[in-house]
């Protein structure tokens, strides 16, 4: 038997039953997490997270795995460090190998803008407590010897952001911890099941409808990504979201020589390798609003272009397999996390293309937040009502390159 | 079926150091066969393009499928090691200030009504039927070397050939691959000397010595072997097959000594193409469309040999709750490798449906279904656009070092920042402007359109005058600068910042037409260059070149400058008298040459942007996107001032209104420190705690201190902070000549 398959845990499923204390629609990495705080950390195992897939199967399975914490505004590099140290800790937490590995995260830029952005963010994030460096053209050389200074001739490597504590983790075992944690303490993980609407009492949320029946609950949390606006309308709940399609590829397996995790900037792409040798790639997310998961040659052809600039030797490289996941981007490219306004109905959402990063802290503050009825200082900036306060956290420089 | 992706003629290649020869006709895994070598190191052979089993090293590229790569002389191969992954293609790179050459990869575009991909029976009879009715026809066969990459949306067919890419647009697409044959999944399907009845005919047809081989399952057409009955229990050997041991319907088991086994186990749709192209016009016909039965569900042995998983990883997985394909696969890594399932698929959905009762599809078909490289993905593409100034030479002549500001390369300095600085301040000095957005706004509702986009009134603006003005989004939201020159009763030019110049256009067309007015809207942003004069002695170097009486502060006119036409606006940005010469592009490297000329005596000097950003840094001057966020209001920035709040109405009104009644702790401030300027971007920090961040800093050579603009998110406001591990002084700008006497001299 091999290493994958001998370390995975069991999962526990349980049969369904009609009510809840809560129910958690989405079984990505956020729904799943925030159900194994509840019953890690507050005792509450009354809990269902209902999928409509199978778990793992949105964007918790099409992410590139990327933890950092390298953000631009001090809310943002609390949080994402404080998950990112989350992380850090999973595997003896939950007995589960998530394959989690401390790789440190070049940022480089090309420009002076870029150089004065990288510079800014290493002083923010150093004082926000998530360690940050700019390093110069010989350093990065030095932590990564298959870069091309020139950037094809093109684009000429200035410098870099290098964030000491990026991560990165097998994103499918991220999930499957959370899931055979919870499921483990008595929670209920209901997949191949449809939220059609929610049920109200009122103005109050009171359950929700799914294909296969009714099934009340105490307080129900969408954790739902790729399709929140139509769940939250649901509630009447109005979100400041679009949602963008967002591309990756990953090639053939090499040998474990790649050191740390490769971003450009402003080329908006990067690169990792997976703990099995894959070469793991991405962009931005595409700029025209779509549900759509069909993948494009386009996007593979310029992000191919892109990466290669600065890293020639990956146009040696085979494309194994291109794949599209679709994030739900708030209007401030931060995301959305708490009361909605509508009693009984909570929100994670707006997590856009960092959404993985943020799943231990994300599912931890939200637990906290549905256990006790509070919001946590960590996720207060957070709130949805920050759109309608002109209280907004801007943070695009971040965003571009996960 | 001959395999046509071949050598043309006999030759020798090198695998793994050695010279092989080769025969006409033969693939690399043909002439690696030949030779009596296995191109990886055990695992059943194909030779259909199907399994990962033949690939290899080759010309420097791994992964590489060697059945489907034609011998040619020279070519070099190496075989993957037998453990573990190939390492990196290696790239020389002996000067670091130097790019590595890379090889050019050609890419052609080709349309067609109907692409045809596979030239077996099926699809052979598609394009005749197709053909018969008049539309154009391209038929696509990997073994003509034409192998299909993956369909995309239009849908568009990426082809890999041999000798570069090819791009097809067509309006349908038949799939037409046919089937795989099924690879046997048992102990010992590891080892050489296990190949699929199509690939002994191919071996066969190819004159390779098959030596003592048995076939089970359905036997190869024209191949003398010996057909042994019953199932595969296991394959026997160390390293190469030295028997094959069988079970019939009577439960015994039969060992039967040889070296090469034929297996003829049955087929399974070649599929991917097709699964990857839902909601396009693509159909599917032949052995491709067909059900095939799949194979018994598989007990022992490797299912997946990309991913190296076995049957009992499988059982593992099943073991531990992950019940159904998509989770198993995940779990187990069973299909995610080089062929992406086309081996272990239908193992796979067998193992599946023997253990839930009922049949999985196969999981979802992603790009690529046949590989490319980075270099063959992204060949033919171009990112970066980046526009030229017509001055661009100029800046080059004297020294300029460009970077790419804003979609444009700009001098950032010549040289020495601090003297042209001291230019600006003490003598006169030329910027290029030419990146700012330039459009002409006329007709009858001019006046109408210009009061609803800006906060500023505009009606009480004199033809001949000009005004600052902000562009707000409807949420209140600073989204650009500039100034708004009044021509006439009805026509008026209005500028952007460089960064800001394209989305400007679009704002103010659309606005225009979701308001139904009758305005022209003309973009000459690329059409005019423009040169910024400025510092205390403009005025006497335009009067030597011919502007008898330069316009006052904020005037602007049409007038003749050195020979050129030009409209001049006087204004100021970096603190010091400024005009800025509007001129058609192809005046401008005269107009700039006549200019440092003229003003040669006078100490004249360009200045790039880093000077200019410590100028206007002195007057507290903001630049969009430097200094302020996505969501600054007027109000944050402390530019109240360019808000006429009593106008009836303008964009972004109803946002500023709501939002004043609000709670607001972020503030733009100016701040002054003893010695260097910080770093951009530091953090500002009072009692222990990050309160806010500087946005722009500048050591003052004027002032002998630092000049920072920076955001306070946090009241109450200090009157003193700490930046940089110093005290900083919270203080209003301009930081420098706070009447504005300089701008308006």
């Amino acid at each position: 038997m091999n290493e994958f398959v001998e370390t995975l845990l069991e999962m526990q499923w349980h049969e369904p039953k009609s009510s809840y204390d809560v129910v958690i629609i989405g079984g990505g990495g956020h729904g799943l997490a925030t159900a194994y705080y509840l019953a890690t950390r507050h005792g509450i195992t009354n809990v269902a997270v209902i999928e409509a897939n199978y778990i793992g199967s949105g964007n918790s399975g099409r992410n590139t795995t990327i933890i950092r914490a390298n953000y631009g505004i001090p809310e943002s590099v609390r949080f994402y460090q404080h998950s990112l140290e989350l992380y850090a800790g999973l595997e003896d937490e939950t007995g589960c190998w998530i394959m989690h590995a401390t790789k440190g995260l070049l940022w480089m830029a090309h420009t002076e803008t870029g150089m004065r952005a990288e510079r800014a963010r290493a002083l923010i994030n150093t004082a926000c407590g998530a360690e940050t460096h700019v390093v110069g053209p010989q350093e990065i050389k030095q932590i990564c010897p298959q870069i091309d200074l020139t950037g094809n001739g093109r684009y000429p490597v200035l410098g870099a952001s290098y964030h000491v504590g990026a991560a990165t983790a097998r994103h499918d075992r991220v999930v499957w911890a959370y899931a055979q944690g919870a499921m483990q303490r008595g929670v209920t993980v209901l997949q191949h099941t449809k939220v059609t609407g929610l049920l109200r009492d009122g103005e109050r949320v009171v359950g929700v409808q799914t294909d296969r029946g009714p099934i009340s609950a105490g307080i129900v949390m969408s954790a739902v990504g790729g399709n929140v606006t139509k769940i939250a309308e649901h509630a009447e709940v109005r979100l400041p979201v679009r949602t963008h399609a967002l591309q990756a590829f990953v090639t053939n397996a090499y040998g474990l020589d790649f050191p740390g995790i490769i971003s450009d900037s402003e080329l908006s792409c990067y690169v990792s390798q997976t703990p099995r040798g894959q070469m793991l790639i991405g962009a931005e997310f595409e700029p025209q609003p779509s549900y759509s998961m069909q993948s494009t040659f386009n996007s593979l052809a310029s992000c191919a272009k892109k990466i290669t600039n600065c890293l020639p030797f990956l146009r040696d490289l085979r494309v194994l397999r291109q794949w599209t996941g679709i994030c739900d981007v708030s209007a401030d490219f931060s995301p959305i996390m708490g009361f909605t306004g509508v009693d009984g109905f909570v929100i994670s959402t707006g997590w856009g293309t960092w959404g993985f990063k943020g799943i231990p802290a994300g599912g931890e503050q939200m637990a906290e937040l549905i256990a006790t009825g509070k919001t946590p200082d960590l996720i207060a900036p957070f709130a949805l009502d920050r759109f309608a306060n002109d209280h907004s956290m801007a943070d695009l420089g971040s965003a571009g390159t996960r | 079926m001959s395999d046509t992706t071949g050598a043309a003629s006999p030759g020798r290649i090198v695998v793994d150091g050695r010279p092989i020869p080769y025969q006409a006709g033969d693939s690399v895994a043909v002439a690696v066969m030949r030779c009596g070598e296995h191109p990886k190191h055990g695992g059943t052979i194909c030779l259909g393009g199907d399994c990962p089993n033949c690939s290899a090293i080759v010309d420097g590229v791994p992964y590489v499928r060697t059945c489907q790569t034609a011998a040619t002389p020279g070519l070099v191969v190496r075989r993957h090691p037998a453990a573990g992954n190939p390492s990196f293609p290696a790239v020389a790179q002996p000067d670091i200030t130097r790019s590595p050459v890379a090889d050019h990869v050609d890419v052609r575009r080709e349309t067609a009504d109907i692409v045809v991909i596979g030239a077996g029976p099926s699809g052979a009879a598609a394009a005749d039927a197709a053909r018969a009715e008049g539309h154009e026809v391209m038929v696509l066969d990997a073994r003509d070397s034409n192998e299909v990459v993956a369909i995309y949306g239009g849908p568009t067919v990426i082809v890999r050939r041999p000798n570069g890419m090819l791009h097809v647009h067509a309006h349908q697409v038949v799939v037409a691959t046919g089937a795989a044959e099924i690879h046997p999944v048992c102990p010992g399907n590891n080892l050489r000397g296990i190949i699929t009845a199509r690939a002994a005919e191919q071996l066969h047809d190819a004159g390779v010595d098959l030596g003592n081989a048995v076939a089970i399952g359905t036997p190869p057409q024209g191949v003398p072997c010996t057909a042994v009955a019953g199932r595969i229990v296991r394959f026997e050997g160390t390293d190469t097959i030295s028997a094959v041991v069988t079970m019939g319907d009577d439960g015994l088991e039969v060992t039967t000594p040889c070296i090469t086994v034929i297996v003829g186990l049955g087929f399974a749709p070649r599929d991917m193409l097709s699964r990857m192209s839902g909601g396009l016009p693509v159909s599917v016909v032949g052995q491709a469309a067909e059900k095939f039965p799949l194979p018994p569900c598989p007990t022992a042995g490797t299912v997946c040999p990309c991913s190296r998983v076995e049957v009992e990883d499988l059982e593992g997985v099943w073991a531990r709750g992950f019940h159904e394909l998509e989770l198993v696969k995940r779990a187990s890594l069973c299909g995610t490798g080089t062929c992406q399932g086309g081996v272990c698929g239908p193992h796979l959905r067998s193992f599946v449906a023997d253990r839930s009762g009922e049949v999985p599809e196969m999981f979802t078909a992603r790009p690529a279904s046949r590989q490319i490289t980075l270099a063959e993905a992204s060949a033919d593409t171009y990112t970066d656009v980046f526009r030229r100034s017509p001055l661009h030479d100029e800046h080059l002549a004297l020294g300029g070092q460009l970077d790419r500001f804003g979609g444009w390369w700009r001098p950032w300095n010549y040289g020495d920042h601090i003297a042209e600085y001291w230019a600006v301040r003490e003598a006169v000095s030329l910027g290029d402007v030419s990146t700012l957005g330039k459009l002409v706004v006329s007709g009858p509702d001019a006046v109408e359109l210009l009061e609803r986009l800006y906060p500023t009134t505009v009606a009480d603006i004199r033809p001949g005058r000009s005004r600052y003005v902000l562009l707000l989004n409807e949420r209140g939201h600073l989204i650009d600068d500039g100034m708004i020159c009044r021509e006439t009763e009805t026509r008026f030019v209005l500028t952007f910042t460089s960064g800001g110049a394209a989305n400007a256009e679009m704002w103010v067309r659309d606005w225009a037409e979701t308001w139904g007015l009758r305005v022209h809207v003309l973009d000459r942003t690329m059409s005019l260059a423009a040169i910024n004069v400025t510092g205390p002695l403009a005025s006497q170097l335009l009067q030597r070149v011919g502007l008898v009486d330069p316009p006052k502060f904020l005037q602007h006119r049409h007038d003749i400058v050195a020979g050129v036409p030009c409209h001049v606006m006087r204004l100021s940005f970096t603190g010091e008298a400024s005009f800025e010469l509007h001129h058609a592009v192809d005046r401008s490297v005269e107009l700039w040459r006549a200019l440092m000329e003229a003003g040669q005596d006078l100490g004249i000097k360009p200045h790039g942007l880093q000077a200019l950003f410590g100028l206007r840094l002195e007057k507290g001057h903001v630049i969009v996107g430097m200094d302020s966020e996505l969501d600054s209001t007027p109000r944050r920035l402390d530019m109240d001032w360019a808000v006429k709040m009593d106008k009836p109405d303008f964009l972004g009104k109803s946002a500023l209104v709501r939002t004043a009644e609000l709670p607001d702790h972020r503030r733009l401030f100016g701040f002054t420190m003893q010695g260097n300027a910080p770093t951009e971007g530091s953090p500002i920090w009072s009692d222990g705690n990050v309160v806010g961040h500087v946005a722009s800093s500048f050591s003052s050579p004027l002032l002998g201190h630092a000049v920072m603009l920076g955001w306070l998110k946090h009241t109450p406001v200090p009157e003193q902070v700490q930046i940089d591990g110093r005290t900083a002084s919270v203080a209003h700008p301009p930081f420098y000549d706070p009447e504005g006497r300089r701008a308006r001299a």
